[in-house]
């Protein structure tokens, strides 16, 4: 195989287009990529002279400009970027939009979360739905949660003067249970569906 | 300005045939991406880089107007055909009017003002 001895252009050659293709999502680069590779590997003669691997690479072209052919969307690098602050704020808002402002600090993250364009409807669902309120829905369960045990508690031990044993237990074991898992997952799925709307963000659409 | 304006157009129409150009080179036969590519590119003018190729041969393949399947290669590394569907078949059918009527129009209206002077 003549890999064994590739032009130091070609390397070069092939070392952009890899870095170039990172902006494409996974399928398409690695099918793009292949293609190119075996372009490479069909359009030299074996030991080819520097001026064949010159006209070569100038016949392919820039690897940017392939890429940027694969996606018309990644070709202006600077104007994702500027759509990317809006993004990032409407994942912020999302998170934690509700404890500062509640309601109304979530629900101007979701109108900037389906005001956006790089996120798809399913996306946009997850991101609105897993769960609503951000965080600010776990720290409302939280206090009512706070509210509805204590109220239990104090029941119990006015009806007959029952230790606070007894009145924690009869409630709530398996409520407990239920209540932590809920708490767990209302702390965790706001982080889980932010770095998700996160990572899709930042791959091209 | 003139000059300028009319090489953008050329260069629009140029890539607004170039995928039915893939369509029909691989009527009747399939073909591997380089072979594909090289020919496109030795056609006078069709395109201008190699590579931007690639992508669009992907597209096509998404669209469903053509399918790829691997086969070894006499030496080397193992080649990606593409062939035509069914559906490539009657866009490429339904192209080939359009592009006639198109270009006799064109060609109509270019001989009765331009070209006699």
């Amino acid at each position: 195989m003549r890999t064994a001895t590739i032009h130091p252009l070609v390397a070069d050659y092939r070392h952009r287009l890899r870095r170039a293709a990172r902006a494409l999502p996974r399928a398409r680069r690695t099918e793009l990529v292949a293609e190119i590779e075996a372009h490479l590997e069909e359009a030299l003669p074996p030991d080819p002279t520097e001026i064949e691997v010159r006209n070569m690479l100038e016949r392919l072209g820039e690897p940017e400009e392939i890429v940027a052919a694969e996606d018309p969307d990644i070709a202006p690098a600077a104007a994702r970027a500027r759509a990317g602050s809006l993004e990032w704020f409407a994942i912020v808002l999302l998170l934690v939009g509700g404890l500062v402002v509640p309601v109304l600090g979530w629900g101007v993250g979701v109108v900037l979360l389906w005001s956006s364009r790089v996120w798809t409807r399913r996306e946009k669902l997850i991101g609105t739905f897993v769960p609503p309120g951000g965080l600010s829905l776990v720290v409302l369960a939280l206090v009512l949660g706070v509210g509805v045990s204590s109220e239990t508690c104090s029941g119990g031990g006015g009806s007959g003067g029952q230790t606070t044993e007894q009145c924690t237990g009869g409630m709530s074991t398996p409520l407990q249970v239920v209540f932590v898992v809920l708490l767990v997952a209302g702390l965790v799925l706001p982080f889980v569906t932010a770095t998700y709307l996160g990572r899709r963000a930042q791959r091209a659409r | 300005m003139v000059r300028a304006s009319r090489e953008a157009s050329l260069s629009q129409l140029r890539r607004g045939v170039l995928e039915f150009c893939v369509l029909a080179l691989l009527e009747g036969e399939e073909r591997y991406g380089f072979e594909l590519v090289r020919t496109l590119s030795e056609a006078e003018g069709m395109v201008t880089t190699e590579g931007t190729l690639y992508p669009l041969l992907g597209r096509l393949r998404r669209e469903g107007v053509v399918e790829t399947t691997w086969r070894e290669s006499p030496a080397g590394p193992p080649r990606r055909y593409y062939r035509l569907t069914p559906q490539g078949r009657s866009v490429l059918a339904a192209f080939t009017g359009d592009w006639t009527r198109f270009r006799d129009a064109v060609d109509a209206v270019l001989g009765t003002t331009g070209v006699r002077s």
